[in-house]
């Protein structure tokens, strides 16, 4: 490292300062902004393929008229004859409109006997009791509940308009926010008294297959088995997820299109255009001596020391943005999958893949954009330059 | 020693010398009359390697100078040469003490090397109460001292000045001519272009070339 040529940069950039100045804020917002999507789309990616592992294989809905309806879960002990399903359970599950708030809490209904599909559920059911007439919340619907003066229970209306007291009885943590932000747990015939369900009446029915390459083909045995019902596999709901999350990250990617758009302006501005005054200081430097591989040298110096220092602000910038300060905003494009949610906390996810690719958009091109203009001009007479 | 051997220079269509033959040898002060337009800043560009002749040969010191590539022109130009152009061309945004430094940079030297040799010229072109001035604040005579001890502080062979004078009321081209004296002490190959007539009856000019005849 060249410390004289070093000094000669900062002090080029000094003395440029309002244009390296301008150039230096543009690139920290450019890759503040780029980042910042980047790091949302990257832990929504993380989060939406935590959800749907969680999912089961496949899940048997009865109709009405078109529309969903519930389920008698005694199919259950005919479906778990059929050779390769694993295990078979009816779910308790659905919404609650929380006026207050003006929003859906998400309430899962659980038997200690059975099998739970979420991390978050297994470990609920396996370090506590879930007595009868309470519940257990995520840490954001406690902090939610709490904010509408209920600490310690909360009054549903059912659905015959009468109210029904569930007692809280702990909270529960989940690696997925929107998870432990939305979910109500209580005990399966607690929820069916609230939803106005009767004693065998589920949501509807998941089914776990011992070989999971079998799926399909049990897929289409149950469809036979039941013609009434709609048969779900976890592929298409994965795949419904994906298209409501790729809908999303499309807007990401027009934001993401005119940021980057903005930042190959700016550096085709600085390729087309380099002024009088750099032009004959070039000149001078070459008739004093300087070679263009100096020139060059100083030149990737000055804008390695933009490019690399707004990259690193930008980066932190976004970090704290999106992190710590949930991506004001932005975050409200991603909010709920459906319905509106009470909260919402990204998932840290540090993709090395991601940053370099940023990287690359950003030091490279501007550095480039920096050496070719310097380069047409150091290659030229120096004589011709100064006249 | 400097040979130019039927050295041609064209812009476009418009021939500034023509087949010219010269030899400068070393520790010589030669001053090159001439009109304006009459190829003497052209020959000191060709000399300093700054652009090249459209035929002929220039060789200095045994290197045939308009053969090198453009990356020994640079080296060479840093090694031997020293230009005192007539608008300066310093970088008016530095201090007198930074312009003076700009032709050690590429070095790397040491911190202390570079202060040493920087104080040393700026003593000598009697520059050192303006070392942390900016150029644009300097007087013309100010500006041509720093640009005589930016030329100098590489201690190249050759000296290379174009219409060094131009600029400067009669007392400053004195004093400009006592520096150029100090120099050729120092035996310094010295050529001067020019068409200010203090500098044709100076007793130490070796030799004046008249490019008008």
């Amino acid at each position: 490292m060249n410390l004289q040529l070093l000094k000669y940069v900062i002090r080029y950039i000094e003395r440029h300062a309002f244009k390296n100045t301008f150039l230096f804020i543009v690139l920290t917002l450019i890759t503040w902004l780029l980042a910042s999507i980047f790091f949302i789309t990257n832990s929504m990616k993380y989060e939406l393929s935590l959800g749907v592992d969680a999912l089961p294989d496949i899940v048997l809905q009865n109709t009405k008229g078109g529309m969903r309806s519930t389920v008698d879960e005694r199919v259950s002990e005919h479906i778990l004859e059929i050779p390769g399903v694993k295990s078979v359970k009816g779910r308790v599950w659905g919404y609650y409109y929380f006026d207050a708030e003006s929003l859906y809490l998400s309430l899962v209904g659980v038997d200690i006997f059975e099998p739970q599909e979420r991390d978050s559920l297994v470990r609920l059911v396996n370090e506590n009791e879930v007595p009868v007439n309470s519940m257990f919340v995520g840490e954001g619907v406690k902090a939610l509940l709490a904010r509408n003066y209920y600490s310690d229970y909360f009054n549903f209306i059912k659905s015959d308009g009468t109210k029904k007291r569930i007692n809280i009885a702990g909270t529960f943590t989940s690696a997925i926010s929107l998870e432990s932000n939305e979910m109500m747990v209580m005990p399966k015939n607690e929820l069916r008294d609230i939803f106005g369900y009767t004693e065998h009446e589920a949501t509807d029915i998941a089914i776990d297959v011992a070989n999971k390459t079998e799926t399909p083909m049990l897929a289409l045995k149950l469809q036979q088995e039941f013609p009434n019902m709609r048969v779900v596999v976890k592929d298409d709901v994965k795949v419904f997820y994906e298209n409501i999350f790729n809908y999303k990250n499309g807007l990401f990617l027009a934001l993401f299109t005119i940021v980057l758009f903005t930042f190959f302006v700016i550096v085709y501005d600085k390729l087309s255009a380099i002024s009088s005054a750099d032009k004959r200081e070039i000149g001078i430097l070459k008739a004093i001596g300087w070679r263009v591989e100096d020139i060059l040298k100083a030149k990737l110096y000055e804008a390695l020391l933009i490019s690399f220092n707004a990259f690193l602000l930008g980066l932190v910038l976004a970090l704290a943005f999106v992190y710590f300060f949930d991506a004001p905003i932005i975050q409200d494009i991603f909010i709920g999958y459906t319905t509106l949610k009470p909260s919402f906390e990204l998932i840290f996810v540090l993709d090395i893949d991601t940053l370099f690719l940023l990287f690359v958009l950003i030091v490279p091109v501007y550095t480039l954009a920096t050496l070719i203009p310097a380069w047409r001009i150091a290659i030229v007479d120096a004589d011709e330059v100064i006249r | 020693m400097i040979e130019l051997i039927n050295v041609t220079k064209s812009f476009d269509a418009q021939q500034v010398l023509k087949e010219l033959s010269l030899r400068f040898d070393e520790g010589e002060l030669i001053v090159i009359k001439g009109k304006s337009g009459s190829g003497k800043s052209t020959l000191l560009s060709l000399i300093a390697g700054l652009a090249k002749p459209t035929s002929g040969e220039i060789i200095v010191d045994g290197k045939h100078i308009s053969k090198l590539p453009e990356h020994f022109c640079s080296s060479y130009r840093r090694d031997n040469i020293g230009m005192i152009f007539q608008k300066y061309n310093l970088i008016e945004t530095l201090s007198v003490k930074e312009n003076i430094l700009l032709p050690l940079v590429p070095l790397n030297l040491s911190e202390e090397l570079l202060e040493k040799r920087v104080a040393e010229q700026m003593h000598t072109f009697n520059i050192s109460h303006k070392a942390d001035e900016l150029i644009k604040y300097l007087s013309g005579g100010e500006q041509q001292r720093t640009a005589i001890a930016r030329a100098h502080i590489a201690d190249p062979k050759i000296i290379l000045a174009d219409e060094p004078t131009a600029n400067l009321d009669e007392v400053l081209s004195k004093n400009f001519i006592e520096m150029l004296e100090k120099m050729k002490s120092k035996n310094k190959t010295i050529i001067v272009a020019t068409h200010d007539p203090l500098f044709f009856e100076l007793d130490f000019v070796d030799r004046i070339i008249d490019f008008d005849s």
